[in-house]
């Protein structure tokens, strides 16, 4: 039975409730007749032979590139870089497929008796990954064989003897990049592409550049002016990479792009109704609801977090393709698409979304308020193409408890952003260019990212930032189920249940308004016409 | 006459230490040393002395802890019992030149007022609050009135106060208004005590009357390159930001945001991801006074940089290690008297009347409560900032209104 | 003589006097490391307690985890007296699995040398360790001549010894030159060297930074003995620790592939040497074989076959 493609439900009066995801937890919720909700396609077939599949894709590369072994020699320099723990979410179940390629990729190398050999987390501002992690991400096989002997680096954005500074774009953008891959042979990309915005050229240029690079394009003008950052052609955050790319290729880099793509297979056997639609669900998905749901209602929050970041998703590879940046990413789209994409008629006047308990920043972490907004306006409300779900003026509701607490290792300058900056103001602009600065140059936190597990000082913008175009576009968010004053300090409205948040949207938008649910994850990507 | 007296019982004391620290502060009244009586109106100890009939009378931070027990043993000879409470007065004068001219009483009992002719050296500098003598001379001891047997206090109906302790309060100035002259005063005071403070980051460490008059203080005074403070009640963040703080940030956020606005690194203790930070600001405002704050302060100022302890402090146990590696100055700020301005010298005083006519600080006065009902009143001061107030006053004028002129209901 | 409290009279029997500045001090006896005396563990009760606590604690237990499979131990089944077994050494396991693989009566007659700086640096370290596996200490890299005596009068007193010529446990996987103990010990007390290869004892257990970093995998081991190998006259320590070497190499090309394929290749000089290709790290470590390497055994599904010699 081939997967069935994505649909646009409208609420009658036989449908049953839906589900809103609400942090670690999730409620049924009765949407009004009428309403549409959007439900993802469902997942791919997983490619059969997945480690014949990656060899195939290494030995027949797209665009302008030699076969991967055709370009190993024994004196060369080879460093390969891969995607760091933000990717895939939830993390999958082992092997990982970074795993399985970079040991294709190192089998050839030692077949072809390539000595000097490196492996760079592309972390960008992200924070370091934990050995367990990298273990995780890699298999104990590679871990083994380079960590012991400092060959398995993280990139470290802050460390300015192992930056090279390759030049500007056409419109003056510096291009910053890890010495150690700026200046091998070859470099490898191995990426897990889970969403459209993902790979491409922002893969090198962002995920192995420094704050001096990413600040051309991590900024409220480009945020506001990608809509969507999921559409790369309307994307300005992808134009300037794409520069960025120029830049690097013209700089003698020589990067083969390996671009992966996942199926939508999210969520293991107890946890599969989370994945069906609802009147689907049998009576083992419904034994599975209510036994979770009233589990987790007598479970402390940090025992809940652990249950759920223990997820493995099963996540199968459905493509993979490797060459030349260029052809390799829209091969990627295509499959992207393939899997995510939902055709929608018109927007909306109130978007609805139940918030998961993981956003690509807080994995084995604690999702805290700063993350709950980049994860509703940020991502979900920039799931489309075309044009927004949610109509400009229009009201985006989601459902988290939001609390107030934060992860002191992972995310100490979100707390002071939180504390200090939020309580000042939530303006994009007022935010960048009062306190961005001190946050992006700040030695605590310069510290704490080069030596702990800690994000970026200046992270906690940019996640504002991918808020940016939400914030202008909508006109009021409304945070159902969620900790007053925490929603209050990110200057959104609280609300305590979905009637109430629709009642209080329609002060706004109308009587009578249109309302849509995207439900996501799995994730979906809407084309709306 | 009423007046609230404070006795020395010394089983009343325990028993209201014991309430304080049970049920809180404020709570030890009932069973404490303090009483609502009829006595006669203290007798006049000299020529140059007047008869006052308060208006309003303040409760004061350092009310409560004698209140609650927990004042210094330091105190026990400079304090002469039975007292009437109440130093920060705004008042009638009765009798006399100045009959009825409306005054404030600036409490302290310096060599002028205890009959020391030459005075001690500090007074002969107009540094009342410093004088040598203040348990000697014509008078029971008493470092001020409200302390003292002889002179009465502000929570009755009558007092005497010497001449050189009454500045005249101009007419248009509301009595709520001054009320805050003497808090205000104090907070000058503190605030131009400290030479490092202009120009630089300056932390305020609670926000109470204090707190908040140390404000407005170090805005109007010191300009201050940064102004941080630690507030713990929302109506205290409000005002702290009204009165002049750059940040305004809770308890738990004070290291955090002193790390932030320093650029300082930090170091992690006992589970805390930041117990201290390295650098740290050049002068804390300690307006709170207890063993917490102190701790508290030492962590948040940089080596070489100054605490000034605005709040009365009692006996804490406290690690005093980083004030001897960090070469901290621990200062005190008590009361007032002549300042330096770039005007040449002024009396505190004067320069408090004026800060409070200019931020309209009457409005700081939240609650009025007639002497009968002391015991409420005592447990609104103690609980003002979870309370949502700031200062708590006795109100003793004749036909009083419980109300003060509008002020209470907009906030 | 005027009398003192009793507290004094006690303070004074509790409190040793100080010493004067100018009085000599005495030596510090040093009573760890190859000083520590171990000949407390070889006397008869403690050798019968040590051979209950192998034969019923630790040995069962290795069978359980390691399962050893055993190949020819025959030619030291006939050999009467003194014998040197000179193993490769990835893991703490080797140990114990090469006392299970001696038969009991030798076994109990049988010291092990082990690192005077790891197994001897405490005294509570080196008291167990001379208890439990009837450890002597030994420098690892160079020949001490106090630790070379002790362990020669005790080969001279009939006891066979268990060394580790390498020095010490495997970092990587590979190996590293046999030192030349083993060889010198022969040659001065005329006994044979019993050469041993240990399979996959780094999959269960392999050496980690710290010891609190240590993941245990229960696995499949194969104890391979080769031929004696007596010391000749023309030889030196050197030689004879080369030859030693290359018959362990040997004896790992057969636990690789199998009997004759090794025997042709060593035939031909092209026995693979215990050291693994001389390469890049990251490359050492990927042609690791798979028995050596912990990251690609997956627990509870061992490779090899059904069989089990091992008795006893």
């Amino acid at each position: 039975m081939s997967p069935r493609p994505g649909v646009v439900l409208e609420v009658d009066r036989s449908t049953p409730p839906t589900l809103f995801w609400y942090g670690e937890g999730f409620r049924l919720e009765k949407l009004p007749v009428g309403s549409r909700v959007i439900y993802p396609p469902e997942p791919v077939a997983a490619l059969a032979d997945p480690e014949g599949a990656i060899r195939h894709a290494l030995e027949n590369p797209l665009g302008d590139s030699a076969p991967l072994s055709s370009l190993l020699t024994p004196g060369m320099k080879l460093t390969i870089a891969f995607d760091d723990v933000s990717l895939p979410l939830p993390p999958m179940r082992a092997p990982d497929i970074r795993q399985r390629v970079i040991e294709a990729v190192l089998e050839m190398a030692a077949q072809k008796g390539v000595d000097d050999v490196e492996l760079v987390a592309a972390l960008a501002l992200h924070r370091r990954m934990t050995d367990e992690e990298l273990r995780h991400a890699l298999g104990e096989r590679v871990f083994n064989a380079f960590a012991p002997y400092g060959l398995l680096r993280q990139h470290d954005a802050e460390d300015p003897s192992n930056l090279v500074h390759l030049g500007l774009t056409e419109e003056g953008e510096d291009v910053e990049l890890n010495k150690r891959a700026a200046e091998s042979d070859l470099l490898v990309y191995v990426n897990i592409n889970l969403v459209a915005m993902d790979g491409g050229h922002k893969s090198v240029a962002t995920g192995l550049s420094s704050y001096k690079s990413l600040r051309h394009h991590h900024n409220v003008r480009t945020m506001q002016h990608s809509r969507s950052f999921m559409d790369m052609h309307r994307s300005e955050l992808h134009s300037s990479n794409w520069r960025m790319g120029k830049v690097i290729a013209e700089a003698g880099v020589k990067v083969f792009q390996i671009e992966t793509t996942l199926n939508t297979d999210t969520f293991p056997q107890q946890f599969r109704f989370l994945q069906r639609r609802e009147w689907e669900w049998n009576l083992a998905d419904r034994s599975a609801f209510l036994a979770s749901s009233k589990a987790l209602e007598k479970t402390p929050p940090e025992i809940a977090r652990k249950i759920f970041h223990s997820i493995r998703a099963p996540h199968a590879l459905a493509s993979v393709q490797a060459g030349e940046v260029g052809p390799v990413h829209v091969r990627t789209l295509e499959h992207v698409h393939r899997q995510q994409l939902v055709t929608v008629e018109g927007q909306t006047d109130i978007l609805t979304m139940g918030l998961p308990f993981i956003s690509p920043y807080n994995v084995n972490s604690i999702m805290n308020p700063i993350l709950v907004a980049c994860l509703g306006l940020g991502y979900f409300f920039n799931l489309y193409r075309g044009r927004p779900l949610v109509r400009e003026g229009g009201v985006v509701i989601m459902s988290h408890p939001t609390p107030w607490a934060f992860n002191p290792v992972h995310h100490p300058s979100y707390i002071d952003f939180f504390e200090q900056v939020l309580a000042d103001t939530t303006d994009l602009f007022e935010i960048e260019s009062k306190y961005e600065h001190a946050f992006a140059t700040d030695p605590w936190y310069i510290h704490l990212y080069r030596t702990g597990n800690a994000y970026h000082g200046v992270h906690p913008f940019y996640m504002w930032y991918w808020c940016a175009h939400a914030l202008n576009h909508l006109s009021r968010v409304i945070v159902v189920g969620g900790d007053r004053a925490a929603v209050r300090r990110l200057g959104f409205s609280p609300a305590s249940t979905l009637s109430d948040a629709l009642e209080m949207a329609e002060d706004v938008v109308g009587r009578d308004p249109s309302i849509t649910h995207i439900h996501t994850p799995p994730l979906l990507l809407a084309d709306v016409q | 006459m009423k007046a609230l007296v404070f006795e020395r019982q010394l089983a009343r004391f325990a028993a209201s230490r014991l309430a304080a620290d049970l049920a809180g502060s404020g709570h030890g009244v009932g069973v404490g040393p303090l009483e609502l009586l009829e006595v006669e109106p203290p007798a006049l100890p000299g020529e140059d002395w007047v008869r006052l009939e308060p208006r309003l009378a303040g409760i004061c931070g350092s009310d409560l802890a004698t209140l609650d027990g927990r004042s210094s043993r330091y105190f026990e000879h400079i304090v002469s019992f039975p007292f009437v409470p109440g130093h920060e007065v705004v008042a009638d004068v009765k009798g006399g030149l100045r009959e009825g001219e409306r005054v404030v009483v600036e409490p302290v009992l310096s060599c002028a007022a205890r009959g020391f002719d030459p005075p001690c050296d500090p007074c002969g500098r107009g540094e009342r609050g410093r004088c040598e003598r203040i348990a000697f001379g014509a008078l029971s001891a008493g470092l001020q009135i409200g302390y003292c047997a002889d002179t009465g206090g502000g929570w009755s109906a009558g007092l005497v106060a010497h001449e050189s302790q009454l500045l005249t309060v101009s007419g248009e100035m509301s009595d709520e208004a001054a009320v805050m002259i003497e808090p205000a005063a104090c907070a000058i005071h503190a605030a131009l005590v400290s030479e490092r403070a202009p120009s630089a980051k300056v932390l305020v460490l609670g926000a109470g009357t204090l707190g908040l008059l140390t404000i407005a203080a170090l805005r109007a005074h010191v300009s201050p390159a940064v102004l941080v403070v630690v507030a713990k009640y929302p109506e205290q963040r409000r005002w702290a930001d009204r009165l002049g703080a750059d940040y305004v940030v809770g308890p738990g956020e004070t290291l955090r945001a002193a790390r932030r606005l320093t650029s300082s690194l930090a170091l992690p203790a006992d589970g805390r991801e930041i117990a201290r930070v390295t650098g740290g600001v050049d002068v804390v405002f300690d307006c709170v006074g207890s063993a917490d704050s102190l701790e508290s302060s030492l962590s948040v100022v940089r080596p070489g940089g100054e605490i000034v302890l605005v709040g009365m402090p009692g006996p804490v146990k406290i690690d005093l290690a980083p004030l001897w590696q960090r070469e901290v100055v621990l200062r005190g700020a008590y009361a007032y008297g002549t300042e330096q301005t770039p005007a040449g010298p002024r009396r505190t005083f004067e320069l408090a009347a004026e800060l409070v006519a200019s931020r309209d600080l009457g409005e700081l006065v939240s609650a009025a409560y007639p002497l009968e009902r002391y015991e409420e009143a005592i447990a609104h001061a103690a609980a003002a900032g979870r309370r949502g107030a700031v200062k708590v006053v006795f109100d003793l004028r004749r036909r009083a209104g419980r109300q003060l002129g509008g002020k209470k209901e907009n906030r | 003589m005027t009398r003192k409290p009793a507290s004094e009279l006690v303070s004074f029997l509790l409190r040793a006097p100080t010493r004067p500045t100018g009085a000599e001090a005495p030596r510090l006896k040093q009573r760890t490391g190859v000083e520590y005396p171990t000949d407390w563990a070889r006397r008869y009760p403690v050798r019968l307690a040590r051979a209950m606590v192998l034969d019923d604690l630790t040995l069962p237990f290795v069978r359980a985890a390691a399962r050893p499979r055993f190949h020819g131990r025959d030619a030291l089944e006939r050999l009467e007296g003194p014998v040197i077994v000179a193993a490769n050494h990835a893991s703490h396991l080797d140990t114990a699995i090469l006392l299970a693989a001696l038969p009991p009566k030798r076994r109990h007659r049988t010291v092990v040398a082990a690192a005077a700086d790891y197994f001897f640096d405490r005294h509570w370290k080196a008291a167990l360790s001379a208890f439990g596996l009837g450890a002597i200490p030994m420098e690892r890299s160079k020949v001490n001549r106090r630790s070379a005596d002790a362990a020669a009068e005790l080969i001279d007193d009939g006891w066979s010894l268990v060394i580790f010529p390498e020095g010490g446990r495997s970092p990587h996987g590979w190996g590293e030159e046999f030192k030349g103990g083993a060889a010198y010990l022969a040659k001065r007390c005329q006994v044979p060297v019993a050469p041993v290869h240990l399979r996959g004892t780094r999959a269960i257990l392999p050496k980690t930074q710290s010891p609190a970093r240590s993941r245990f995998r229960p696995g499949e081991t194969v104890v391979r003995f080769g031929e004696l190998l007596y010391p000749r006259p023309e030889e030196d320590a050197r030689r004879f620790a080369a030859r030693i070497e290359a018959a362990v190499a040997m004896l790992a090309d057969e636990a690789e592939s199998d009997w004759w394929a090794a025997r042709l290749r060593a035939g031909q000089g092209e026995t693979p040497s215990l050291r693994g290709p001389d390469v890049s790290p990251w490359r050492r470590a990927w042609d690791l074989p798979a028995s050596a390497d912990p990251s690609r055994q997956v627990a509870g599904q061992p490779d090899g076959s059904a069989a089990t010699d091992w008795d006893d």
